[in-house]
């Protein structure tokens, strides 16, 4: 008995060895893998949390091709709702108030911000459009969140852009509930506030009101957020209200933009020049002078006719 | 002991996350992945009890087959050579050696460490796939991967050797 209680002692390895061996064949050789064994497997808990923070991590590499194709499905989804709130509004619109035919899209150019500066007084975004892809100087720059800022400088490739953070930058807006129209400037300092001038002292103001574009300007189409009321002041000389807007876009960690590039119809452009241009209006005036002529030309022609009804009609009177 | 137990696990752990996360996802000529987890028995100093050896050959084993769905196998494989590790390592070490001799390339000898660790993986790879080949009928793929498994796996082993050593040569002689 001692004698085999000693064997085994002194060859033990070889009882846990052979041991070892059959528990792994065992897991082997029982249905490898499937419900049986579940916690040897990959369907365990701890390697399954594993490779799920390895493919997190993995997936953290794809992450910029990701965000790119969001942006392009975001892209194509606001354009829609756009088209689609357009409608709506047109549908609603009562016969009487129906206004003339609002643009009726606009196409977006997708960019990435390239360098940016924030802490300056006159903060420049650079991004990597430009003519190539159809940008001009004062199209409209706008991110998921709201409004960038307008196209400042075209390359062949890049564009500069003044973003609201530019103590140049000027915007008219409005306020969503009211629709009491302002002008957004920004003054030095936080990256997040900007401010809305010239709302008269009447229009109903609340904190947390949403501010706009107004679409007066011929650079954003009407509707697109800026921010949100903070904060209600009065202006200097105290004939309006001086407004504190937190803005929706968050500039320092603004990467992916698109420009708004044919909102504005070269039509609205060219007519607007030729109300402030005075050489242009004496065009303007000569063309009217020639319709003038020409609907006399038209009236003419239709004169005889009249003259003839006027003497039967006066007939019938007398 | 307590500092041998932790350097152990620490080992464990990275050769898990090696033999897992990249060799794993290696197949070179489309079969060959080599098996590093097998450098866990490797490292194990003249005079380790066997038992010791054969539970940590197990444990790598165990946990590489259940980050790699070959339920048993490497388990087996790890085992096996975890046997053959003492024996092994009693006729290459020279005779004049230390009882706690650890295996490197300083200690052996260039060629008696490659031959050392190429023995081991060998043993290893042939466990392994010939336990996989129980599924698999075509056995000069299993041979090729038997094979190439090997020798790659020799290859990175002497590649860690080789850079570890180059970290921990300046202490050993302070």
């Amino acid at each position: 008995m001692r004698a085999l209680i000693d064997l085994i002692i002194h060859n033990k390895h070889w009882f846990v060895f052979l041991l070892l061996e059959v528990i792994s064949l065992v897991f082997l050789f029982s249905g490898n893998g499937y419900q049986k064994n579940v916690y040897f497997t990959t369907a365990n808990d701890v390697v399954g949390t594993t490779y799920n923070v390895i493919s997190g991590i993995t997936s953290y590499i794809h992450l910029q091709e990701v965000n790119q194709e969001l942006e392009m499905t975001n892209e194509q989804l606001r354009k829609e709702v756009y088209l689609m709130r357009q409608q709506l509004e047109t549908m609603q619109q009562d016969s009487v108030k129906r206004m003339p035919a609002l643009p009726k899209q606009y196409d977006l150019v997708n960019a990435q911000v390239v360098n940016m500066t924030l802490h300056k007084t006159n903060n420049l975004i650079t991004i990597n459009r430009g003519e190539a892809d159809g940008i001009r100087p004062e199209m409209g720059v706008i991110c998921s969140r709201g409004v960038v800022g307008i196209v400042y400088m075209t390359s062949r490739h890049y564009s500069i852009v003044m973003p609201l953070l530019n103590v140049n930058s000027k915007i008219s807006c409005r306020l969503r509930t009211s629709e009491f129209f302002g002008s957004l400037v920004w003054q030095r300092g936080y990256s997040n506030i900007a401010y809305v001038t010239s709302v008269p002292r009447h229009a109903p103001v609340k904190k947390k009101e949403i501010v706009e574009t107004n679409g007066y300007s011929d650079i954003f189409p009407p509707g697109l957020p800026i921010g949100v009321v903070q904060d209600i002041g009065d202006s200097p000389d105290g004939m309006s209200y001086f407004l504190k807007v937190k803005l929706f876009t968050n500039f320092s960690t603004l990467r992916e933009v698109s420009v708004i590039t044919n909102y504005d119809a070269p039509e609205r452009r060219t007519l607007e020049e030729m109300a402030t241009d005075p050489a242009k209006q004496d065009s303007v005036l000569i063309n009217q002078e020639k319709q003038k002529e020409l609907e006399k030309e038209q009236a003419a022609s239709i004169i005889p006719v009249t003259t003839n009804e006027n003497p039967i009609n006066t007939d019938t009177v007398r | 002991m307590n500092s041998i137990v932790l350097l152990r696990i620490g080992r464990l752990f990275i050769l898990l996350l090696l033999q897992v996360l990249v060799l794993n996802n290696i197949h070179l000529f489309g079969y060959i992945t080599p098996l590093v987890m097998g450098y866990m028995v490797v490292c194990f100093h003249r005079g380790t009890s066997r038992v010791e050896i054969l539970i940590w050959g197990f444990a790598i084993g165990l946990l590489c087959d259940m980050f790699s769905n070959t339920a048993g196998m490497g388990a087996a494989a790890c085992t096996l050579i975890a046997m053959i590790q003492p024996v092994l390592l009693d006729r290459l070490s020279p005779r004049d050696s230390e009882e706690g001799l650890i295996p490197s390339i300083t200690s052996l000898g260039f060629w008696n460490y490659t031959f050392y660790v190429f023995l081991l993986m060998l043993v290893l790879h042939g466990c392994f796939y010939l336990l996989d080949a129980f599924t698999l009928v075509d056995w000069p793929l299993t041979l090729l991967s038997i094979g190439g498994g090997s020798v790659f796996a020799t290859l990175i082993i002497l590649c860690i050797e080789l850079i570890v050593h180059a970290r921990r040569d300046p202490e050993h002689h302070s």
